[in-house]
């Protein structure tokens, strides 16, 4: 089912939580909708559901207004970033709940063979005679998600589902989420804060800031054309170089200090103030490209890589680069890192509180 | 640090605060069990006798004290079930949704616990006397409502602000209806506030005076009054006085012995945001 928000408005006495959001996610679609908290996510998904009413604006699922329908006529199904488990009742009295209701009930057989392979498919099948009370935060959150696969739903509304998971379950649980049939096959909204979940696991993927969706676009989208500085920001670790400076006559980038000077990939009016964007992996201690001077500054490793920050001129420019690459790299020493021009983003400047957009064919 | 007491000053301290504070149990007690010729001669020295429960209960100075006791039982009892049945579900509206006018209604319904009993119970008296409701069951536990509603509905709208409204938001998206949330969800989470509301309640219905004092006569009158009846006549019986009061306190003791599990995380629940 298709799942659409037009100019929604939405606040909390002086708060403003939505602020003319417009949404379209489709039929079929896992759809990742990334913010800081407080952005208004979690209204968001709460508006869908019917949890919430938006001050102005229209919700329309499957081209229908839902206007005055009610949660439980909606056919969605939500998982809360608190879990909303019923502390009063086990953990299968939880995950049948949604099978004894009116609108989805089974017979009892029927549902305790299908609370138990949900509860096998989330390694919760151990934990049925628990109470929410008893379990760690990760289970708990797995038992959420269990309510929300257990029932046919038209669509998952799935709020932080991952995050207070451990590190290496997360990790499993990105995989295995994504493989589940029901959400394969369903449509999902999926909010998260974690631009790697919402890279991993998007068909597409929404950057949502003040309540409004700032970019709506598949990972390469928001990747190789990100909106603005702060979405080249929020995306990638080592996070993105920014380098500050202006065009000059000759259509080049200058830092202000003259120490830096790159190519641009696209024709910008000279004198402009511009943000010079390079993510760290695009740059290389040895490969093709233009050449910049530097000393290295600090090196830390990440693993298998090691990022070495650079300074040219009073800039930092971080760059990642292989173990072999940066051995015996001292700080002081100089470099030559070698920068490929269609890897550079170019960016207005930001001015007070507006992150600078990018420059350049839109997405 | 703050100095501490030395032990043996603390328990003295204690020990001191029990006796004062268990004194005028102490001395009912000891005056039930005088005999009547001894009421107004000793303090402590007497013939105990069980005298004064048998005369109370047996009903034969013409006062019946078991038909008061009992008129206490219905009427409490009576007043908190209807006080939860109505009180539960507008505390959970109030908790929940601003509606037009919540604000003012929750405030006329507290402020019926400003003003003292005695100012309304002239025009009480009269409303009851034309409508016929003087001395009756039905009466009192209306007119207890001024007593126990306010109470229910403040302290279980707190209770009921406390839970999480996104417990009753899962319901709702599990398939069932508002009122299912409420009475599957909401209502089961808040039991240990009802269990605590219903005896504060109790306590406070049981324990009112004035309006069984101007509102009843015979039929509906309540132990509070009935217990002063002993007062009345050629000379003051207080040993019977007090035998009455002391049977009197047993339901409330009772009642709180039986729930207080419930009581003791009841009286925090409501304090402490989780």
């Amino acid at each position: 089912m298709s799942i659409a928000l037009r100019d929604v408005r939405k606040s909390y006495g002086r708060t403003t939580a939505l602020d003319g959001l417009d949404l379209d996610v489709r039929e079929g679609e896992f759809f990742c909708l990334l913010g800081p908290s407080g952005a208004g996510k979690t209204t968001t998904l709460k508006t869908v559901a019917g949890l919430e009413r938006p001050d102005a604006g229209t919700v329309e699922i499957d081209g229908r207004d839902m206007r005055d329908v009610e949660p439980y006529d909606r056919g969605v199904a939500m998982c809360f970033e608190s879990y909303a488990l019923y502390p009063h009742r086990s953990v299968y009295d939880n995950l049948v709940s949604p099978l004894r209701s009116p609108r989805h009930r089974l017979p009892a057989a029927e549902a305790r063979d299908r609370v138990g392979a949900v509860a096998e498919l989330l390694g919760i099948g151990g934990l049925l005679d628990r109470m929410p009370g008893q379990l760690s935060n990760g289970q708990r959150q797995r038992v959420a998600l269990g309510r929300v696969l257990v029932r046919p739903a038209r669509a998952f509304l799935l709020d932080e589902p991952l995050s207070h998971l451990d590190a290496k379950l997360r990790q499993q649980m990105r995989a295995e989420l994504k493989a589940i049939g029901a959400v394969r096959r369903t449509t999902t909204l999926y909010v998260t804060h974690d631009s790697v979940e919402a890279l991993a696991l998007g068909d597409r993927i929404g950057v949502i800031r003040a309540g409004r969706i700032v970019q709506t676009g598949t990972r390469e989208d928001i990747w190789y054309r990100p909106y603005d500085t702060e979405v080249a920001r929020a995306f990638g670790r080592p996070r993105i170089n920014l380098l500050p400076g202006a065009v000059t006559g000759s259509g080049t980038f200058r830092s202000p200090d003259g120490a830096l000077e790159l190519p641009l990939p696209l024709r910008v009016a000279a004198g402009t103030e511009v943000l010079v964007g390079v993510r760290p992996r695009d740059v290389s201690l040895t490969g093709e490209g233009h050449r910049l001077t530097g000393t290295v500054y600090v090196t830390e490793v990440l693993g298998r890589s090691v990022e070495v920050t650079v300074r040219i001129g009073a800039q930092h420019l971080s760059l990642v680069a292989s173990r072999a690459e940066a051995a015996g790299l001292r700080p002081d020493d100089p470099v030559r890192p070698a920068v490929r021009p269609e890897h550079l983003l170019v960016f207005e400047a930001d001015r007070a509180g507006v992150p600078g957009r990018r420059i350049g064919t839109s997405p | 640090m703050r100095k501490r007491l030395p032990g043996w000053l603390a328990d003295a301290a204690l020990i001191l605060y029990f006796v004062f504070s268990l004194f005028p149990v102490a001395w009912m007690a000891i005056l039930s069990l005088k005999p009547a010729n001894q009421l107004f001669s000793t303090y402590f020295s007497f013939t105990p006798t069980l005298d004064a429960y048998r005369t109370v209960l047996g009903g034969s100075e013409g006062i019946p004290f078991v038909r008061f006791f009992g008129n206490s039982l219905v009427v409490s009892v009576g007043a908190v079930a209807l006080s939860l049945v109505v009180g539960l579900p507008a505390a959970y509206a109030s908790a929940r949704w601003r509606f037009k006018g919540s604000e003012h209604l929750m405030f006329t319904l507290l402020s019926f616990r400003f003003a003292p009993e005695l100012t309304v119970i002239i025009p009480l008296f009269v409303l009851y006397q034309k409508l016929g409701l003087f001395d009756t069951y039905t009466g009192m536990v209306w007119v207890l409502q001024l007593v126990t509603l306010p109470l229910v509905v403040w302290i279980m709208r707190s209770y009921f602000a406390d839970l999480s409204p996104e417990l009753e938001q899962a319901a709702l998206l599990d398939g069932y209806s508002r009122t299912q949330a409420f009475f599957k969800v909401a209502l089961p989470l808040v039991k240990p506030g009802i269990a605590a509301v219903s005896l504060l309640a109790f306590i406070f219905a049981w324990n009112n005076f004035v309006f069984p004092l101007i509102l009843t006569s015979h039929e509906a009158q309540t132990v509070t009054v009935g217990a002063l009846s002993f007062l009345g006549g050629d000379r003051p019986k207080y040993h019977l006085t007090a035998a009455a009061a002391l049977v009197s306190v047993v339901p409330p003791l009772l009642l709180a012995l039986t729930i207080q599990r419930y009581l003791v995380r009841g009286l925090s629940f409501g304090a402490v945001k989780s």
